[in-house]
C-alpha cells in the first residue's frame, strides 16, 4: 500500500505514520472492571518523566552531538547527544561546551595550581592552559550524555 | 509608587540566532534574508557599519558582500521562533507581567519590583538572557511604554550606557529628549514627522512639550496619547493576551514570475487556506475577503497588470473550501493572459467570533452532499496538520508549488530536528 501511495504522489506530501509522542498516563487500575475500588486507588502517583529528571530549566536547555574521541574518559562516545544546560555557572570538575577559536568543543574544566585547565580526558589528547591572552567563552555545561548501548 | 516599564529588545534578532550556533561568525558581517533571499532583513554591526541599510534588495550590494565576505543566511523562522520562545521564558520570571509585542521584544511591567535599583536590575535581565539563551539584549525603562521604548533605542545607540536606559529621571529624559529626532518615537511615523518639522517640532522635547489637546486637534488621538505618555502619565496597558486580528492577510511573492493561470490558482489556494487556517485559530469567522494579483512593479521594462478584486460572503465562515473557491471566482475574474505575475495575496476581514449569528444564505446549499459549512472536517484537519506540518490540504493547492519560494541558505534545524544539531568536537 505504501508502495502504491509513493508511486500516485511523487512529492513528500504522503508520508509513513510517525510514532506519535508517548504521553505517560497514570495506570487507574481498578476503574473499569469490577465495579469497587482498588486498594491501589488512593497511592496513584504520576509516572517517570524523563524531561523532569534531565533538563531543569528547558528555556536554556540545548541538546548538541559529539564527534571525536577525546572525552571517552568521561563517558562521552562519538555520536552521543549531550545535554547542555546555558543557564549553570561553569565550575572546577564541570564538562563544558567552550569555543577554541571559534570551534565548539567538549573539554572538563579543571582548577590547577591556581591556573584554569581545559582538559581532555583520553591520554592521547592535550590539555589546554588559560592563559591571559587566551579568550575564552563557555557554551554550557553538560549535565547528562544520552549513549544508546 | 511610580509605574516602572520596561522594554526588552534582542540586538540584531536573526542574526544573533545564527551566531548563537556559528560562534566563529562573531566580528564578522553577517546578514540574513527575507522570504525567497531577496532582501536583507537584518544586519550584524559590522554590515551595519558598512552602510548597508535594512531591507535592501541583495542584487544591489553584490559588490560589497563579495568584497567584505558578508556570510548570508536565508530566514530560519523555526529556529527564530525557538529562541524567542526560550527569550520570552526568561523574561517571564523578571517581572509578574509580560506582553509580547513582536518575535523579539517584550514589555515587562517591572512596577514595584525593583524600586532599589532599577538600573542593576536591567543589567541583571541583559545578563541572565544572554547567558541562558545567547541572545543580546537591550532594556530600556520609564513609567510609560513610550517611554521605555525611547529608553531603549538611547540604550542600543549608544553602547555607553551599557545596554541598560531608565528614563525614570526627568532631569534624564530631558537630556536625551532634546538630542533625538521626533520620528524615533514609537508611533511617529515619517509622514506624521515631516509634519511636525513644518510646525518647528523637530526633537521629541519639543514634542512633548505640546499641549495634548491641540495634537489632538492638529493631528490624532494616538498622537496625543503619545505627547501623555512622553510626560509620564500612562496610557497604553500592557496588553497580557494579543487582540483577535482584525484583518488577515496572506502573500508572497513568487521565485520566479508565473504565467499560467494554474499555478497562479495553485499559490492563492495555499495561501487562502493559510489564511483560513488562521482564522479558525483564533476563532473567528470573515464576512469578506479579497484577492489581488500584480506583476513586478520595479521592472518598467515589463507589461504592468495590477488588480485587486474583493466580496461578501454570504454567510461568515472560516471553512477553507468555501474561502478558497471564492477566491478562485476571483481569480478568474483578475487574470489576464500575458503577463508575468511576481505576487498574489488574500486578505480576510470583516471578522467576528465564530459564535455571533450571522446572516443566514438560503442559497447556501451548492452541490447535494457537500455542506456549505462543516466545522467538524476544519477542525479535523487542523488537528492532523498540527501533528505532521503541512500534513493535509484542500486539493487545490497542487503538489509542485513552482512558486515557492527559494530558500538556499537554511542553517541547521539546530532545536527542532535531532538529525541537524549543533555538532561538537570532542578533540
Amino acid at each position: 500500500m505504501d508502495q502504491l501511495l509513493t508511486h500516485a504522489c511523487p512529492t513528500d506530501r504522503w508520508r509513513p505514520a510517525r510514532t506519535p509522542r508517548r504521553v505517560p498516563l497514570p495506570l487507574l487500575a481498578g476503574k473499569v472492571a469490577a465495579g469497587f475500588p482498588s486498594p491501589a486507588d488512593d497511592y496513584i502517583e504520576k509516572t517517570l518523566d524523563l524531561n523532569e529528571l534531565l533538563i531543569k530549566k528547558p528555556a536554556a536547555t540545548f541538546f548538541v552531538r559529539a564527534e571525536g574521541e577525546s572525552m571517552l574518559g568521561a563517558g562521552i562516545h562519538p555520536n552521543d547527544i549531550l545535554i547542555v544546560d546555558r543557564s549553570l555557572e561553569p565550575a572546577d570538575g564541570k564538562v563544558v561546551i567552550c569555543a577554541l577559536n571559534g570551534a565548539l568543543t567538549v573539554k572538563r574544566l579543571q582548577r590547577r595550581a591556581r591556573q584554569w585547565v581545559l582538559a581532555a580526558e583520553n591520554p592521547l589528547y592535550a590539555d589546554i592552559a588559560l592563559n591571559e591572552g587566551l579568550e575564552l567563552v563557555i557554551w554550557g555545561v553538560v549535565t547528562n550524555v544520552i549513549h544508546p548501548l | 509608587m511610580a509605574p516602572l516599564i520596561a522594554l526588552v529588545d534582542c540586538n540584531n534578532f536573526y542574526v544573533s540566532c545564527e551566531r548563537l550556533f556559528r560562534p566563529d561568525l562573531i566580528g564578522k558581517p553577517v546578514v540574513v534574508l527575507s522570504n525567497g533571499d531577496g532582501c536583507i532583513v537584518s544586519r550584524s554591526q559590522e554590515v551595519k557599519d558598512l552602510g548597508i541599510k535594512m531591507g535592501v534588495p541583495v542584487y544591489q550590494v553584490r559588490h560589497l558582500i563579495k568584497q567584505h565576505h558578508i556570510q548570508l543566511f536565508s530566514s530560519h523562522y523555526s529556529l527564530y521562533g525557538d529562541l524567542s520562545a526560550r527569550v520570552m521564558s526568561v523574561l517571564e520570571e523578571f517581572a509578574p507581567s509580560l506582553e509580547v509585542y513582536s518575535i523579539d521584544e517584550a514589555f515587562l511591567d517591572l512596577t514595584g519590583v525593583c524600586l532599589k535599583d532599577p538600573m542593576a536590575y536591567g543589567q541583571e535581565i541583559r545578563s541572565i538572557v544572554r547567558r541562558n539563551t545567547g541572545i543580546p539584549v537591550c532594556v530600556g525603562m520609564g513609567p510609560t511604554k513610550t517611554l521605555a521604548k525611547l529608553a531603549n533605542f538611547a540604550a542600543k545607540r549608544w553602547p555607553r550606557t551599557g545596554g541598560v536606559l531608565d528614563l525614570s529621571d526627568l532631569v534624564r529624559r530631558e537630556k536625551l529628549m532634546r538630542i533625538v529626532p521626533v520620528s524615533e518615537v514609537w508611533g511617529i511615523g515619517s509622514r506624521i514627522a515631516a509634519r511636525l518639522s513644518q510646525l518647528g517640532i523637530h526633537t521629541v522635547w519639543d514634542l512633548a512639550r505640546q499641549p495634548a489637546e491641540r495634537m489632538q486637534e492638529q493631528f490624532s488621538i494616538t498622537v496625543a496619547r503619545t505627547v501623555l505618555e512622553l510626560n509620564g502619565i500612562p496610557c497604553l496597558e500592557l496588553e497580557a493576551i494579543a487582540p483577535d486580528k482584525q484583518q488577515i492577510v496572506c502573500s508572497r511573492s513568487f521565485s520566479r514570475r508565473l504565467t499560467e493561470y494554474r499555478e497562479l490558482s495553485e499559490a492563492l489556494a495555499e495561501f487562502a487556506s493559510r489564511a483560513a487556517e488562521k482564522l479558525r485559530s483564533q476563532q473567528s469567522v470573515a464576512g469578506h475577503l479579497s484577492v489581488f494579483i500584480r506583476t513586478n512593479p520595479f521592472n518598467p521594462q515589463e507589461p504592468q497588470y495590477q488588480r485587486s478584486a474583493g466580496v461578501r460572503l454570504n454567510s461568515a465562515t472560516q471553512d477553507t473550501r468555501m474561502i478558497v473557491s471564492e477566491a478562485h471566482r476571483l481569480l478568474k475574474a483578475l487574470f489576464r493572459a500575458g503577463y508575468r505575475y511576481q505576487k498574489c495575496g488574500v486578505q480576510l476581514s470583516h471578522i467576528q467570533p465564530a459564535t455571533t449569528p450571522g446572516q443566514l444564505d438560503l442559497f447556501a446549499m451548492t452541490a447535494p452532499g457537500w455542506q456549505t459549512d462543516s466545522p467538524a472536517l476544519m477542525q479535523a484537519m487542523d488537528r492532523i496538520n498540527r501533528r505532521f506540518p503541512r500534513g493535509i490540504a484542500v486539493a487545490a493547492v497542487g503538489f509542485d508549488k513552482a512558486w515557492q519560494s527559494k530558500v538556499e541558505r537554511l542553517s541547521q534545524r539546530y532545536t527542532t530536528d535531532w538529525r541537524e544539531l549543533l555538532r561538537v568536537r570532542c578533540g
